[in-house]
């Protein structure tokens, strides 16, 4: 679908410079952090007709309005640093992107809470809250360029879960501007869980007021685990400890993080433990806990000269590619009681070439991002059936009770699995109300029909695919 | 294709621009964090360049993506934040340097840039003004450097065209002279034979050109038999830091001191003493051109810490994490109000740590930072780091 000529008129009439469909900007916004194998562009329109750059809610009422009188697609972007193209356009239309929206950071020290607009990258907010003493609760992996609207909006998960959630547990208040322009609040956690994991389906989030904590120092302990049975026992233990975060990597990717970092970490599966100490007797408490819960798992403990300093690279994974040519990469969300068997398979499956880095998100589940790097630029066919491969393997840790990390565009139709049946339900009884025309985001969270073949839902196709590969 | 050359401080840009991982990080971008379109995201402005460089690209799409990827190459402040952050260490500073040097092939630098670059080439300073008037800083001073001027000494001052030729930087050039005076040093400055040391022209891409002015400025050094030349403009620091050795290779073999590691040299070896009382609260404002460019992180701080009873306070955003001033990489030639916009949240961090002084090691941020002070009419005074040390000399 290419704008119609007035239609765009009308839109450039309202928005002037804040709308811009020149190639070059449509060919940047077509992609998120996973560029699109090229093959892929016969099911998706990832290219959009035009991206706007809101600066007001009432720019994003009326852009909605426009967009339903002429039917056209809206697609919301944050930081598009997701690659489950939840931000890209399944069948063209226009990328709306959020960075626009101008906001102030608001902290409420008694109530313990902050307020921000979408586009707020969560290392700016932190150092913010830092300056006063606060911080948040929980952050994902890509904590330097990721926004807390898309965040939300991806059904975030991330650093500090395992002790104190995922988005929806942060989230005390949000303000969106629905498909149909209407502009609402939402306080109570059932509401806001619909704009949970919803991938811009059901409006533009304008306003977020998050929890907050103090600025407790966190401590770091490691072990390490033969396997992966022996892991996920390693994990189960330590969900009783409520600690702040489980960070942990197979041998392969262990070896990248020795060479990258210069760390001397054993070849095992190597688990990195975070905890908030205020004192030096919860420290050595904790000590002794974690101690005996991880001979109990199987596991040995790590010499603290082993990871000193380790944290810094917390949030620096991607550099251990930077001596890699190309990568691809997935993530799944696993349980820890029955995934042990899917992660000895998936190894199995790719050799040393699957590199895999896992976070614990709560006392049962963990995520897992699934890393291919490819030492040479692979022909785009090739990277096309890895890709699917990958995707394919993805969807394999749901016989074991697991599901996406997100729908986005490759994930759409898995909703019920994410967020459950029920939920499904409440999602799309409210997103019928509030965009009759399905303007919002079409192609997420409810898998559309293949375009080349529009009586195969795009769910088959890559089901279908993907198991051949 | 702008590509491998045999000049190692050259990179395969397109190269660069694939082994990007996309991961946003540099979204710390000053530029980007005011101008908001991701044509201006570092990983944006990577993802033109495979697109300006991709076989059979048509002309009229050539022309579309070369006007969006100029564009936002000049609203570069080369600030270097982009670089530092990048966790696969991409070589985005030479990569930007690039651009800048096939849009100047393409003869697409606006005018401004162009009457810059002109009149650097024709009178070999910024301002366009005759080299007679590079020393009138001392005359208005009341200062007489005739003494100092080409004379054969180990050690030069470079004044630098901010500080020679504009008003309001006469006073850095007054204090750096007066410190080596005051420590007794032997020390030249090259007069009507100092030629811009080159930044702009570098940071436009011109580096044939600023080729030129670095030769003449090593000849110079060389008949004076100057071993060590010391700076107050960091600007002029990174070119003979930095450029220099590139492009002159092994011939460049003098070493560079910026005023606060010779201050630092002058108080260890008791030469000077910084004496002076001050009551007021002092910041220093890290130029993106020592602390990313060069890694001068310590020095300053080491000086500021002499001075007795000092309430020295970190700006929230310092070292390595400075903000930018907005002024750097010729930002004022092509878009003043965004200079005002990126300084905008640099101000802001000044008033949080409410401070009475800011230091500064360049004059562009300087100027900047004082402009924005003046604008929003606040009682804080701006003024450069060699001012400062000759105040507390007392």
């Amino acid at each position: 679908m290419v704008l119609k000529k007035k239609t765009r008129l009308r839109f450039i009439r309202y928005l002037g410079k804040h709308f811009r469909d020149d190639k070059t900007t449509l060919h940047i916004y077509s992609r998120d952090m996973a560029e699109l194998p090229p093959l892929t562009k016969i099911m998706f329109q990832s290219t959009p007709d035009a991206v706007i750059l809101p600066k007001t809610v009432e720019d994003i009422q009326r852009i909605y309005q426009l967009a339903n009188e002429t039917n056209v697609p809206i697609t919301l972007r944050s930081g598009g640093t997701a690659g489950f193209g939840g931000a890209i356009s399944y069948k063209k239309g226009i990328v709306v992107d959020g960075k626009g929206i101008e906001s102030e950071i608001f902290v409420e020290p008694l109530e313990q809470s902050v307020t921000s607009g979408p586009s707020m990258i969560f290392s700016d907010m932190q150092r913010i809250l830092k300056l006063q003493g606060f911080s948040l609760c929980a952050f994902p992996s890509s904590y330097y360029s990721a926004t807390i609207g898309g965040w939300i909006s991806h059904g975030g998960y991330g650093v500090g879960s395992s002790q104190y959630g995922g988005a929806l547990d942060q989230i005390l208040a949000l303000d969106v501007v629905l498909p149909n322009g209407e502009m609402k609040t939402y306080t109570e956690k059932e509401d806001i869980s619909l704009f949970v994991g919803s991938n811009g389906t059901l409006g533009m989030i304008t306003n977020i007021k998050l929890k907050i904590k103090f600025d407790i120092p966190l401590k770091q302990w490691g072990c390490t685990f033969d396997s992966p049975t022996e892991l996920m026992q390693g994990l189960k233990e330590l969900s009783d400890l409520n600690t702040f975060s489980v960070w942990f990597f197979d041998p392969s990717h262990v070896m990248q993080f020795n060479d990258s970092f210069g760390f001397a970490l054993p070849y095992r599966y190597v688990a990195i433990v975070s905890k908030e100490i205020s004192y030096e007797e919860e420290e050595s408490e904790f000590h002794s806990s974690f101690n005996q819960a991880i001979r109990k798992a199987g596991g040995q403990i790590l010499d603290k000269r082993y990871i000193s300093n380790i944290w810094d690279f917390r949030f620096k994974t991607f550099s251990m590619l930077k001596n890699y040519e190309d990568f691809l990469v997935s993530e799944v969300i696993l349980p820890i009681e029955t995934s042990a068997k899917y992660v000895q398979k998936l190894k199995a499956r790719f050799n040393k070439d699957l590199h895999v880095e896992g976070e614990m998100i709560s006392d049962s589940h963990y995520s897992l991002l699934l890393f291919i790097p490819l030492k040479e630029r692979i022909s785009s066919l090739k990277r096309t059936i890895l890709y699917l491969r990958l995707m394919g393997a993805t969807l394999k840790g749901l016989k074991c009770g697991g599901y996406p990390y997100s729908t986005g565009m490759w994930f759409a139709s898995y909703y019920h699995k994410i967020y459950g049946k029920e939920q499904f339900k409440r999602y799309r009884e409210f997103k019928k109300s509030v965009d009759v025309n399905n303007i919002g985001n079409p192609g997420k969270v409810v898998s559309p029909k293949l375009r080349i073949f529009p009586i195969i839902s795009m769910k088959t196709a890559i089901k279908l695919v993907s198991r051949l590969l | 294709m702008f590509m491998s050359s045999s000049q190692e401080w050259q990179v395969d840009v397109l190269d660069v621009a694939q082994k990007c991982v996309y991961c946003g990080y540099c979204s710390l971008c000053p530029t980007f964090k005011e101008l908001k379109w991701e044509n201006y995201h570092p990983r944006g402005i990577l993802e033109q360049i495979k697109l300006y460089y991709s076989e059979g690209l048509k002309e009229n799409q050539k022309a579309d993506v070369s006007k969006s990827l100029f564009e936002a190459i000049f609203a570069c402040t080369m600030c270097k934040a982009c670089e530092n952050v990048c966790i696969v260490d991409l070589p985005l500073l030479k990569v930007w340097e690039q651009i800048r040097q096939e849009s100047f092939k393409r003869g697409r630098w606006n005018p401004q840039l162009l009457t810059l670059y002109n009149k650097i080439k024709s009178s070999y300073n910024i301002y366009g003004l005759p080299a007679e008037e590079r020393v009138a800083w001392a005359a208005l001073r009341n200062m007489v450097m005739t003494r100092r001027t080409q004379k054969q000494s180990p050690l030069a001052y470079f004044v630098g065209c901010q500080a020679s030729y504009s008003g309001k930087m006469e006073g850095i050039a007054e204090s750096v002279v007066k410190i080596l005076r005051k420590a007794k040093l032997n020390f030249t400055i090259l007069g009507t034979e100092e030629w811009c040391c080159g930044s702009p022209v570098f940071l436009a891409g011109g580096y044939s050109v600023g080729k030129t002015f670095a030769k003449h400025n090593l000849e110079q050094f060389k008949k004076l038999g100057v071993k060590r030349v010391v700076t107050a403009c960091a600007g002029c620091y990174r070119a003979f830091k930095i450029v220099y050795p590139r492009i002159l290779n092994d011939k460049w073999d003098i070493e560079v001191l910026h005023i606060t590691e010779l201050v630092n040299e002058l108080l260890a070896e008791g030469k000077i003493k910084l004496k002076k009382k001050f009551k007021e609260k002092i910041t220093f404002k890290d130029p993106c051109e020592l602390v990313r460019h060069c890694g001068l992180i310590e020095a300053p701080r080491e000086v500021i810490k002499q001075i007795p009873g000092v309430r020295f306070e970190e700006l929230p955003s310092n070292r390595e994490e400075a903000l930018c001033c907005g002024g750097g990489g010729l930002l004022k030639l092509n878009d003043d109000e965004l200079v005002n916009q990126v300084n905008s949240r640099l101000v802001s961090e000044i008033v949080y740590s409410e401070v009475d002084i800011v230091l500064n090691g360049c004059p562009t941020c300087l100027d900047t930072i004082k402009r924005s002070i003046k604008n929003q009419d606040l009682e804080i005074e701006s003024i450069d780091i060699a001012e400062f040390i000759q105040r507390a000399m007392g």
